[in-house]
This record gives structure tokens, sequence and C-alpha cells, in this order.
């Protein structure tokens, strides 16, 4: 059914502006990158709010005026209970609205693009039905291409598989931020978490992985993680993850970002923090010359973020490592029968022509801590009982800040600032701002209120939260990742104080009000409010998502508890490394990618040595 | 009777192997062309195990492949490792020349249970040249017309070890006599060969004694002989070992009649082990005695020196053969024939000593070895037919004698001539005393004519004329 009365309502479409038009058509096509049930729950939502409105007025949404609208969405936003439902309604809508919005714009202007590093990538297409190599790297993430870079200089053969595409620089400077969103993200960005409270976990899709789509922040594992990682649970490479780290750092040309391009949202942050006396500092970042595009998320579309495709990658390529893009694998094979136990004997494939193998005596599992998993239970490696369980996401929630002079927060560095004060209880605070609509912030109200947000949407700043938390989540499935998440009553609380501490940092800068993100109260005007607010609020009614899910295929010492062992090898079969965030034994409690990168660094290097 | 392990049937050589034939066709696109080539391999896969369906087998591949405009090697050669539940795959790795280039195919058949037909018939591939892939493309195997022909070819051969069959049989008894012997002709000169070593345990129970002798049959001039021994005999793993002369899995050496006659000789077995008598009376010598070869054919390189002539043997053909037994026969021809293409044919036509059996007609043994198949079957069947009906017939004379003999719808019709002036007579004594006179060429002439019957009548199948390059002997009191 069309989504035109369901975005001309919801937006508030007076036929004043051109652009809400075309929003059915671009949320069509959001739509379309989407998994099923994410679809089929739009649709059925667009539904029954025609339903509604026929009940209401004898006609559908798209045959009513506007005040007519307006007053059947007052029906639904009179019922609390509704809300949370509305505001997921809301997310794929305010994406397409806002870049439809910034299309009428204009598209800020780009500078020249700097030319990638040429990488050795094939189509799954071109790629032989049968070949061999001595290695072969599942994934092309922060863990996958420095394994592959590790193994490639090591003098062996490497293929690199990577289900998703390969984008240069030059095509992200191309193309609307939208459009790049749906292809990079896997199920659209729509990935769900199921549980108590449920949680959007974005997974990046490319050559690259997340490192294409993450925010460019670089954090060095915390010592104490560190110290917990190697004498709790038995992860002994974690003790020389320093030389690791540097290496890692060193590679990705990481260093503080620079004030110049930072950006009005960072520099609230930095004020604020000045004010309440906060430790904060513009955060350490892999994007030397970062021109601030605010295009992290969905890829640098100036070449300045050094993901790991255009820092990793091509160092890997240019000794010998070749990447196959578009290359779903559907198992790792494995040889039953040799003596000393199974061992890993290559990859197959998914084409539509019936797939190809690669066989390699050396499997890298790199797909990610919500791949691997299911990658593994395919392979019939999945045996242990702990595989796919012990996932710790950061879950994370972002509160906006309405300031009397416009901020723009999407012109300067998407994520610009580290608030360091409340690390110490597991609460990092992080200035991160997005293109409209893209951000995990959902601005409040339905109809006239959400438009009049919209309108004025330049002048909010936004802060995220994210916390570290217990391993409560399990990836599930075979074929599908689902994912499970219950968050533990200690990480709600945590939540709720993240929430407080951002909206304090956000009235020590200056904002006029905070829009906390809970359905029911979403503006609060003082602290007072807002420790009001909070006191008759649950986690639950936050808007949550996840970043970083780590830990579902941990390596440790003990054989019962840990899938993988000390350094990195998959139990029950020779020859299986497990290279990426699933293989880090505990929450990192920063964004993970140089650990991930010194994890996968040190797990192939004691492979090499041996 | 015996209780020694039987050779080629120790705990570590599987008793039998796996040998079958495939052919599959298809296509190849090389990477420097835009267009598809047709393509057809034939492999004949040998493995040293019966194949074992649920676990991997490691074979030998060897055939030809043919691909359209660029490539036609018969010399083929290469791996499989077939293992089609175990690790669902059958990997084929061949070697060929194409256009005078060393390509590689590399591919492997990826078994699965969702479509067992087509995954255990498609071979998907890459061609490598030094490494790099120079090519891709398919095999079928076209079940219509190969699934029979590939289900008819399977063999399980029984896997012997050429070395093992040469290890001595006698263990202490009395009146016992055990030959190493090997004949072979000089392609290069026309010369045979003859080496002859043997173990005498006398019947009256003193000592054992090793002795033999060496003989060259040159092309133009007369036999020239000398025998060595007799020695001590000393008991060796390997074979014979007796004044210096030696027979050894893969090694002849030795020299007699004061260095005048020396040789040094290597061996290479090119077939498998050839029972001219029944295999039981090798492993049970019920019989009299029982003949056969380690390897029905060999090659042999190296020197043999007589006088003043060195003969220097390159592949070489002929065979060791090998005898145990009571003594010789009361009256015996034998016929070692290098039909060429690895065909061979080994007869062995004897009259018993012992009271009885002495009175009956030579008893013919043979054994004609073809495409790797031997004929008859059971070599019961030529010597004694069914209770003495259809037996081969052998007329033993000089200087020609002939074998002749049917079964099912073969008959082969053996002459071999022994010219006076190429032939050596030696006296043999037997472990009782007795004594016999061998008349031995290794020049001998010889033609073999095999008919099949073919409605209504025979047809000549193969005809073999061998001039001077057959070993043959008779034997007489």
């Amino acid at each position: 059914m069309s989504l035109t009365g369901l975005v001309a309502a919801v937006l508030a479409d007076d036929g004043t502006a051109h652009w809400p038009a075309r929003v059915p058509a671009r949320l069509e096509t959001v739509l379309a990158s989407m998994p099923l049930p994410a679809r089929a729950g739009v649709r059925a939502a667009a539904r029954g709010l025609d339903a509604y409105a026929r009940a209401r007025t004898g006609r559908g949404l798209a045959a009513l005026t506007g005040p007519e609208r307006e007053s059947v969405l007052a029906g639904l936003v009179a019922r609390p209970a509704l809300l949370p439902l509305l505001d997921v309604l809301k997310v794929p809508l305010l994406l397409a609205a806002g870049t439809e919005r910034m299309l009428e714009d204009g598209l800020p202007a780009r500078g020249p693009a700097r030319t990638d590093p040429p990488l050795d990538c094939v189509s799954a297409h071109a790629w032989p039905a049968r070949s061999t190599a001595d290695a072969v790297v599942i994934g092309s993430g922060a863990g996958g291409a420095t394994a592959a870079r590790t193994l490639a200089r090591a003098g062996l053969a490497v293929v690199v598989l990577e289900e998703g595409q390969h984008h240069s620089t030059e095509s992200f400077g191309r193309r609307p931020p939208l459009e790049r969103f749906a292809e990079l993200y896997r199920d659209g960005g729509a990935t769900v978490a199921v549980g108590r409270v449920p949680l959007l976990l974005p997974v990046g899709r490319a050559v690259g992985g997340t490192t294409v789509v993450n925010s460019g922040t670089c954090y060095r594992t915390p010592d104490h993680v560190l110290a917990r990682w190697s004498t709790d649970f038995g992860f002994g490479l974690a003790e020389g993850f320093a030389r690791h780290l540097d290496e890692a750092e060193r590679t990705l040309r990481v260093a503080t970002q620079p004030l110049d391009v930072l950006g009005a949202n960072g520099k609230i942050a930095l004020a604020g923090a000045d004010r309440l006396g906060w430790q904060a500092a513009p955060l350490r970042r892999n994007a030397p010359g970062c021109r601030g595009s605010c295009q992290c998320v969905v890829g640098c579309p100036t070449g300045a973020k050094q993901s790991v495709q255009l820092s990793v990658l091509p160092d890997a390529c240019a000794a010998g490592a070749r990447i196959v893009t578009g290359a779903r694998v559907e198992r790792v094979l494995i040889d039953a029968d040799r003596p000393g136990g199974p061992r890993a004997a290559g990859a197959r494939v998914h084409r539509e022509d019936g797939g190809f193998e690669i066989l390699a005596p050396l499997v890298v599992i790199a797909a990610g801590a919500l791949g691997s998993p299911p990658l593994l239970r395919r392979s019939s490696l999945g045996r242990h009982p702990r595989l796919g369980r012990n996932l710790s996401v950061h879950p994370a929630t972002s509160v906006a800040g309405r300031f009397a002079e416009p901020v723009t927060a999407w012109e300067g560095v998407l994520q610009s600032v580290g608030v360091e004060e409340h690390h110490d209880e597991g609460v990092l605070i992080e200035a991160t701002a997005t293109p409209p609509g893209m951000g995990s912030f959902v601005l409040p109200g339905l109809g006239g209120e959400l438009r009049r947000e919209l309108e004025g949407a330049d002048r909010l700043a936004t802060l995220g939260a994210m916390i570290a938390d217990l391993p409560g989540g399990r990836v599930l499935g075979r074929d599908r990742t689902l994912l499970r998440y219950d968050l533990h009553r200690r990480d709600a609380g945590r939540l709720l104080r993240a929430v407080r501490a951002m909206g304090e940092l956000l009235f020590a800068a200056g904002a006029e009000e905070v829009l906390t993100g809970i359905p029911a109260t979403p503006r609060v005007r003082s602290m007072t409010d807002l420790d009001e607010v909070l006191a008759a609020t649950s986690a639950r009614q936050l808007h949550l998502s996840a970043y970083h899910p780590t830990g579902t295929v941990a390596a440790g010492a003990d054989p019962q508890r840990f899938p993988a062992d000390g350094a990195g090898r998959l139990r029950g079969v020779h020859g299986v490394l497990v290279a990426d965030a699933s293989v880090l034994p505990g929450c990192p409690e920063v964004n993970p990618q140089l650990s991930i990168m010194a994890a996968a660094l040190a797990i192939t290097e004691a492979h090499l040595e041996r | 009777m015996s209780t020694r392990p039987v050779p080629g049937a120790s705990g570590t050589t599987p008793a039998r192997g796996t040998v079958f034939r495939e052919a599959m066709l298809g296509t190849l696109r090389l990477d420097e062309e835009d267009r598809t080539r047709p393509i057809r391999l034939d492999l004949t896969v040998s493995a040293d195990r019966v194949m074992r369906p649920t676990g991997t087998t490691d074979a030998r591949a060897t055939g030809r492949i043919r691909i359209a405009g660029w490539a036609d090697d018969p010399d083929a050669h290469g791996e499989l490792e077939i293992s089609p539940l175990a690790r669902r795959r059958i990997r084929y790795r061949i070697a060929f020349t194409a256009d005078g280039r060393r390509v590689t195919l590399d591919g492997w058949k990826s078994v699965t249970p969702r479509s067992p037909v087509a995954s255990m018939t498609v071979l998907p591939y890459t061609l490598y040249e030094d490494g790099a892939p120079i090519g891709t493309g398919t095999l079928r195997f076209p079940l219509t017309t190969q699934l029979v022909p590939f289900l008819a070819s399977f063999r399980f051969p029984r896997r012997e070890n050429p070395g093992a069959l040469l290890a001595p049989r006698w263990q202490g008894e009395r009146g016992r006599t055990e030959v190493w012997y090997t004949t072979l002709t000089d392609p290069a000169t026309g010369s045979g060969l003859w080496l002859h070593h043997e173990l005498t345990a006398p019947a009256d129970g003193s000592e054992p004694y090793a002795h033999g002798w060496a003989a060259v049959f040159p092309k133009d001039g007369p036999v020239r002989h000398a025998r060595f021994g007799p020695a001590p005999w000393t008991a060796t793993e390997a074979g014979f070992r007796a004044d210096g002369i030696t027979v050894e899995p893969g090694r002849l050496t030795g020299e007699a009649d004061g260095g005048t006659l020396r040789w040094k000789l290597t061996e290479r077995p090119m077939a498998e082990p050839l029972f001219t008598f029944p295999r039981w009376s090798w492993r049970r010598p019920l019989l009299p005695a029982a003949q056969m070869l380690p390897a029905a054919r060999a090659l042999y390189d190296g020197t043999f020196t007589h006088d003043d002539t060195t003969l220097t043997l390159t592949a070489a053909p002929g065979a060791s053969a090998r005898i145990y037994g009571h003594g010789n026969a009361r009256r015996w021809a034998w016929l070692h024939a290098d039909l060429g293409g690895g065909d061979v044919l080994e007869i062995v036509a004897a009259v018993s000593m012992r009271p009885g059996l002495r009175r009956l007609p030579p008893l013919v043994f043979l054994r004609l070895r073809r495409g790797g198949r031997t004929w008859p079957r059971r070599s019961e069947r030529a010597a004694v037919g069914w209770a003495g009906a259809g037996r081969f017939r052998a007329a033993i004379g000089l200087p020609t004698w002939t074998v002749t003999g049917r079964t099912g719808l073969r008959r082969i019709r053996v002459e071999v001539t022994q010219p006076a002036d190429r032939i050596l007579a030696l006296d043999y004594t037997d472990p009782d005393g007795a004594h016999a006179i061998c008349r031995n060429t290794e020049r001998a002439d010889a033609h073999v004519l095999l008919e099949r019957w073919w409605f209504g009548g025979w047809r000549t199948e193969r005809e073999w004329t061998l001039d001077g390059t057959a070993h043959a002997e008779v034997g007489t009191r």
C-alpha cells in the first residue's frame, strides 16, 4: 500500500515545501533494504494508522486535510502506550525525511576526494569455482584486514572473503548519504536485538567492515580491561597488547582531533564540561586531515578517515592478498577424518551458479561478533555451549539540547569530543552528531510538532553516551543472525545516570531545553525537571541503540567457558583462528577498533610463530 | 607346511588395492581467450588400498587429456583424493603438457547430499601454469554413456611387493631347491642374458649349498657361460647372497669364472606379480614345485661384461622368476615372451617326477598378461581343464615345441623354436642327486596366435611373432 498518507500525516505535509512529497518514494527505498520483519512492521503500522483514520473520519489518511490529520494524530498521541511504537515508526521516516530535506537545501560542496590506495578486489562472480590459498580470511573488517595483512606479509597466499562490496571514497562523495546507508549496513541498519529492552544494533557490511561506517574514534584498550582479560579470563595475548596497539595506531595514523573542524556540537560539549570542571577532550581519531563532513557513518566522502580499506587492506594487497567481494561464506570446509582430529580445509562461498570453494589449511574467522557464531554453526563448528553467548554491546542512548543560536551539528566532526568524567562508573559520553535522521536520537512529536522540530533541528546539539555492560546477549541462528539481549539491572541504572549527566552537560553549556528522548516527557527545561523525569522513568522508555558487539566466540583459558583458546584458536578443530570482535573475552569499555586490530595482530602473529 | 607370513599380506601393506577407469567431458576457458574449448579426460585411477567410502583414499591417476586445438597428452598423470563422505570432496590434480607448456589441472567435486548426482559428477577445475591460474572450466561425468563402463572397470587387485617376493622360502627342510633366475634381452645388441641363482638342500640332509651360473647369448657369436659356487648358504632377508653374488630387490650383482663374467644390474619392476602356477601353490607348497614372477615385466639397466666385451644395458626388457619345490620336473618346457606394449606370455609345461603323476601328459600352466589382465583367469583351467577335459596341451620337443589351448571364446597356439646354435645345454642336479639336462636359449623365436570365436568361426584377435627375443628352455632326463 502507499505510504503517502502516513508520511503526509506524520510530517504534517501542508504543501508549503516540496521535499515532503518526495519522502514516500525515499521511504520505499529505505524499506527495501531492511529485513522482512522490519518492512512488514512499518507497512502494518501504516495500514493500522490508515484504518484508524477511516474509523474516525470515514476516509483514509491520504484523503484528509491537514487539520483533520492533526486531529487523528492527536487521538493517537493521547494514548501513552502507543508512543514507543510510533517512535519506532518514525525512525525510517525521519531517515527518509532528513535526506530529502538535506537534498532540498543542496548537498554540501565537496572538495576533491583523495585517491584511494589500490586494492586487489575481485567480484565473487569472476572468481574461479575452485582455487587454493594458504589462508582464507572471512571478513574484511578491523580484525580480518589486520589478520590478512599479517599473514600476507609473512608470505602466505591470502584470500579475503567479504560479503559486502567495495566502495571508493569517490563513490562516497558522489552520492547522498542515505543511498550509501542502505548499502553499507547489514539489514539496512535495522539489526535489532530482541529482549526486555529492544536495541538497534547497526553493523557495517562492506570491504572494510564496520570501520567504513564507524565514527573513527580510536581508544586504546584500557589497562584495567587488559588486566581482566589476561588474569581473569586467561586470554594470555592481552599481556602483549601495548605493542600491537602501537602498531594499530601507527597504521591508522591516530591523532587527537584538531579543533579547527571540530564543529559547534563538540565545542558545546567542551564548553559544558569546562564549566562543570569535567574531564573532556577532543577524541583521538584515525582521520588525519578530517574536513568535518560529518558523514563518518555512511563512509567518509573525503578519504580522511583511515578505515581499514584505506590503511590496512592496501598493505595486505601489496603483500599479495586478494579480496573477493560479494562473497557470503556458506560454510567453513572441514576435513573430519584428519589424523589428530578435524581440520579446516577452506571455505565454500554462496553464488547463484552453485558457489565456489577455496581450499586452504588456515581459515581465519573475522565475520564480526554477530556474523561469526552463525557461520561456525553453519560449518558444524558450533558445538561449544558458550558459542554465541557472552555478547557484550555498548548500550547507548542520546540526548539533545536546544540552544538559542544555530548549532548546525552536522557541520563538523561527527564524533568529536569524549567526556570521560564518568568513565570509571562505566559511562562514556561522546559528542556525536549525524546527518539529519541518521542518528539514534529520535525527534519528539508527530504531525505539526514533529515538523517544527525538523525545521528547528539546526539549533540542536546532540550527545551520546555508551555504557560498559555486563555480557547479557546471545547470538542465535544459523543462516540468519538472531540477537537476544537482556539489559542488566545495573546497566539500566547506568543508562539513566548517563542521561542525567548528558543533560547536566547540556544545561551547563547553555541549553534552553533538553530533549530527553523519553516519549512521555520529551522536553525538560532544568536539571530539577530532568531529575524528576528520570526518577519516574525506566531504561525501557529510553531510545536505546547499541554498538560494538563483542565476545561471542570468546578466547580464554577455560575450555568449558571459552570457545577459543588463549591464543585465539577455535577449540575442537585445527586450523581455525578467530580474529575479530567476537574473540574479545569481555566488554572493552571503549570504541573497540584498536582493540580488535590488536587482538587480530596478536592472534595471527602467535599463529605464525608456532 | 610353511607358517611364514604370506608375502604382500603383512600388516603394513593393504592386501588389495583399487583400480578403476573414468572418463569425463567438459569445457575449458583459457584466461587469454574469449571462447571455450571442449576437453576430455580419460583416467585410470589406482589406489594402494580398497577404497573406503566413509574415509579418505589417496590414489594415483594416469591417463590421457585432450583439449581441442591445444593439448593431447597421453601421459597425463597426477593424484586423486577420494573422500565423498568424510571430506565431501573428490579432488583431482593432473599434470600434463599442452602446447609445450607444463600445466596442472586442479579441481574437485564437492559432494553434497542435497544434489548427490550433480555433485558427484560435476568437476569444476582451474588450470595452473607455474602456480598461476591460466584458465577455468568444468568437466562432467556423462552418466548415460559412462556409468556402466565406469562401474565395470572397478578392480580390487592384490597388492604385492615385488621385493618381498624375492625373500627366500626355504626354512631348513631337506630335499628342496629354490631358484632366483633372471632373463633379459638387450635391445641394442640383440643379446640375451641369463642369470641363475640356486639354493639346493640335498635330500640326504647334508649341508645346503648355493650355486648358479651366468650366460650370455650374443647375436653373432657362440654362447658364453660360467658357473659359480657351490658356496655355503647364508640366509638373508632380501633374496640370494652367496660367494659375492647377490639378488636383492632392484639389484643384481656378481661375477663368475674369476671375474671374466661380471654383472651389475638394476631392476625396475614394471608390472604386477604373475603367478604361473596357481597362487595357492606358491603360498602353500603342495605341488612338487611352483614358479612365479615377482614382476611380470621388468626393465634392467647396468653393465654385463664377458671376456673383453661389455654390454651396457638401458631399459632392457626381461623378468626375474622364482622357483621353489622339491626339484626339477621329469620333462619340462618354459617360455617367457615379452610381447611388447606391456603384454607378457609365460608358459611352464611340465611332467612331474612323482610316481603316478609322471605318467600324465605335461601340465600346461599358461599365463597371458594382456592390457593388465591375465588370461586364463585361473591357471588351473589351462593345466587340468575340467577333470582333464579341455586342458591345454603341449608337444615338447626340439628345436620346436608347441602349446595349444582353448577356454571360453578364445584359443591360443604358441610355437617356440630354439635353434640348436643358440642353445646352452646345462646339467641340473636335483636335491636327491638325480640329474636332468636343460637346453636353454634367451634368443628363441616364438609365434603366438590368439583367436576369438565369433558367430561361426575363429577370427584372429592378436598375433605376435618374436624373432630371437623369446626366452625358452626345454628340460629332459
